[in-house]
C-alpha cells in the first residue's frame, strides 16, 4: 500500500518529508514515456513467446515421462535440475553458449553477423531460450503430478470402447489435467512478467533497448536514478496488468467447465 | 524423451568442459565438445587459493538457513493459531495473508527499500531474511494441512490438560513433519537463489551472496570463460547436493503448491 501512496508523489529519497504530491502526475508521465512503452512491449513479447513454449514443453515432458520409460528417474532429474540453479548461474552459462565459440553462436552463425546477444533481433529469443531451459522443470513437475492423478481405469475403459490415442488425449487427459494446466499457465505468466535477472545479466537491456523489460526499468528507476515515486507507478501498472491477465486466463481455461 | 534430456544436459556439459579447458584453447574461439587438453588449474585456484567463493557460500548458507528456520517456526505458529484456535479478526488476517499471496514481490521492493533504510538495516543479512520470512506461502500451505488433522486428537489432549502450546508442539508439529520438511527445502532453495533483492540491499563484497558474487567475477575475468565457468560450477555445487539428497521433497513441495493454488 505504501507503494501506491508513493506513486502519487515526486518522492525524495533522502528526505521523504520534502516529497511533493503530484497526484496522478507519475502516471501521466508514464503514458508519454517511450522507454516505458518499449519495456512494456518487450515484456509482452517475452511473455507471449516464453509461456507457450514452457507450457507446451512441460506438457510434452510430463506426458512422455508418464509411460514408465527406462531411466525415468534420471530423466526427471535432468529435466528438473536447471530449476535449482540461481538465475545468475543460468544466465552466465548461456551467455557463454551464445558467445564467440559457443554452441548457439556456431549454430546460428551463418544467419547473422556477430553474436546473437549483440543482435537487436536475436537477443530476446536468446533470453527466451535460456528461460525455457531454466523454468520448464518446475512446471513439468506440476503437470507430471496432474497426469499421474488421473485413474488408469479411465484409459482402460476407453481402450475397450476402441478409442485411439488422440481421442484419449482430448477426452480424458486434457479435461482431467485442466486445473493443473490452469495453474501452470497462470503461474508461469505471472512469473515471466517479472523477468529481471536474465536481461540484467545477459544484455542489461541492450542492444538499443531491445531487451529492456518492465522490472529492469523499475530497477533502474528505483535503485539507479532513485526516482522512487515514478518507479512505484511503473510497478503498479504491472500489478494491474498481472491481475487482468490472471483473470482472463482463468476464464479462458478454467471457466468453460465450471 | 532421451533426446530432450540430452539437449537439457548440454549447458551443464559446456560449463564443465570449459572449466577444465586451458586458456589457449578457449582463446582460439573455436567450438569443441571435448577439450583437446585438460587442466584443473582453475578448480585449484578457487578451491585452495582464492577463497572468496567460500565466503559468499557461507553468507548464502547463513541467510538461507536462518530464513528457513524463521519460516518454519513463525509460519507454523501463525497457521496453528488460524487453523486450530479461535480469536476475533481471524478471517481478516487470513484474508490479508492470502491477498498478499497475489502481489508479486517486486511491487513491494521500493516501499520495502525505504523501510529497510529507515530501520538502518541496509547492508545487513536481516534485510534479506525478513522479507523471505514474511512470505505467505508457508502459512497458506500449513493452514490447509492443519485443518485436516482430526480434532479428536486435540480434544483428547485438552482433557489431559494440555495447553495450546503443548498441543502445537507435541501433537500438531510431529504430525506435520512431511509438509514442514517440504516447505523447509523449498524455502531454502528459493532463498539461496534470490537475486534481485540482495542485489538491491547489499553493496559490500564481503557480504555478497553467491548469486550476486559470481556475477561480479565475470567483469574481472571477462576474457577467461573457463575461469567464469569454474566459479559457476562451484557455485551450483551446493544446491545440486541439496537437490540430490532431497529431490522428492523439493518436487512434492512444488506439487503441493499447485494442488492448493
Amino acid at each position: 500500500m505504501k507503494g501506491l501512496y508513493m506513486s502519487l508523489f515526486d518522492w525524495n529519497f533522502l528526505s521523504p518529508a520534502q516529497s511533493t504530491f503530484i497526484g496522478l502526475g507519475n502516471y501521466a508521465r508514464l503514458l508519454q514515456d517511450p522507454t516505458y512503452w518499449n519495456a512494456l512491449w518487450n515484456t509482452l513479447e517475452f511473455v507471449g513467446l516464453s509461456v507457450p513454449l514452457i507450457v507446451g514443453l512441460s506438457l510434452i515432458l510430463a506426458l512422455g515421462l508418464n509411460k514408465n520409460l527406462k531411466g525415468g528417474r534420471i530423466l526427471q532429474f535432468v529435466y528438473f535440475s536447471p530449476y535449482v540453479l540461481t538465475v545468475s548461474v543460468v544466465a552466465l552459462i548461456w551467455v557463454q553458449l551464445f558467445a564467440d565459440g559457443g554452441l548457439g553462436t556456431t549454430l546460428v552463425g551463418s544467419f547473422i553477423s556477430g553474436t546473437p546477444l549483440n543482435s537487436r533481433f536475436w537477443a530476446m529469443p536468446t533470453i527466451i531460450i535460456t528461460t525455457v531451459w531454466w523454468q520448464t522443470g518446475f512446471y513439468f513437475a506440476v503437470l507430471l503430478a496432474a497426469r499421474q492423478s488421473i485413474p488408469e481405469r479411465l484409459y482402460e475403459a476407453a481402450r475397450l470402447d476402441g478409442a485411439g490415442p488422440w481421442r484419449m488425449f482430448r477426452d480424458i487427459t486434457l479435461p482431467n489435467m485442466r486445473s493443473g494446466i490452469l495453474f501452470v499457465v497462470i503461474a508461469s505468466t505471472v512469473f515471466q512478467f517479472q523477468v529481471f535477472g536474465q536481461p540484467y545479466i545477459m544484455t542489461n537491456g541492450g542492444p538499443a533497448g531491445s531487451t529492456e523489460t518492465l522490472v529492469l526499468y523499475l530497477y533502474q528507476l528505483g535503485f539507479e536514478t532513485r526516482e522512487l515515486g515514478f518507479g512505484s507507478a511503473v510497478g503498479y501498472t504491472l500489478l494491474g496488468i498481472l491481475i487482468l491477465v490472471s483473470v482472463l486466463n482463468y476464464y479462458l481455461i478454467g471457466g468453460t467447465n465450471e | 524423451m532421451y533426446g530432450i534430456a540430452a539437449v537439457f544436459f548440454i549447458p551443464f556439459w559446456r560449463m564443465f568442459q570449459l572449466s577444465i579447458a586451458p586458456q589457449d584453447i578457449v582463446a582460439s574461439g573455436e567450438f569443441f565438445w571435448i577439450p583437446s587438453d585438460v587442466t584443473f588449474e582453475y578448480w585449484q585456484r578457487y578451491l585452495f587459493q582464492d577463497l572468496t567463493i567460500y565466503r559468499w557460500a557461507f553468507n548464502t548458507l547463513l541467510i538461507a538457513s536462518i530464513a528457513t528456520l524463521f519460516v518454519l517456526v513463525v509460519d507454523s505458529m501463525i497457521a496453528f493459531s488460524i487453523a486450530r484456535l479461535s480469536w476475533p479478526g481471524q478471517g481478516i488476517i487470513l484474508g490479508i495473508i492470502l491477498g498478499s499471496f497475489m502481489i508479486p514481490a517486486y511491487v513491494n521492493f521500493i516501499p520495502l527499500y525505504t523501510l529497510i533504510n529507515d530501520l538502518g538495516l541496509f547492508n545487513t543479512y536481516w534485510a534479506i531474511i525478513f522479507p523471505v520470512a514474511a512470505g505467505p506461502l508457508g502459512v497458506f500451505l500449513l493452514v490447509q494441512f492443519f485443518q485436516d488433522i482430526p480434532t479428536e486428537l486435540e480434544e483428547a489432549a485438552r482433557l489431559d490438560g494440555f495447553s495450546s502450546f503443548r498441543i502445537y508442539s507435541r501433537i500438531i508439529l510431529p504430525l506435520s513433519t512431511p509438509i514442514l520438511a517440504a516447505l523447509g527445502i523449498f524455502t531454502f532453495v528459493t532463498s539461496w537463489n534470490q537475486f534481485l533483492w540482495p542485489l538491491i540491499v547489499l553493496n559490500n563484497d564481503q557480504l555478497y551472496t553467491l548469486p550476486i558474487g559470481v556475477v561480479t567475477l565475470r567483469s574481472v575475468n571477462a576474457l577467461a570463460p573457463n575461469v567464469i565457468m569454474t566459479s559457476l560450477a562451484l557455485a551450483s555445487m551446493p544446491l545440486f547436493i541439496v537437490f540430490l539428497l532431497f529431490q522428492d521433497k523439493l518436487i512434492s513441495s512444488i506439487q503441493m503448491q499447485a494442488g492448493t493454488g
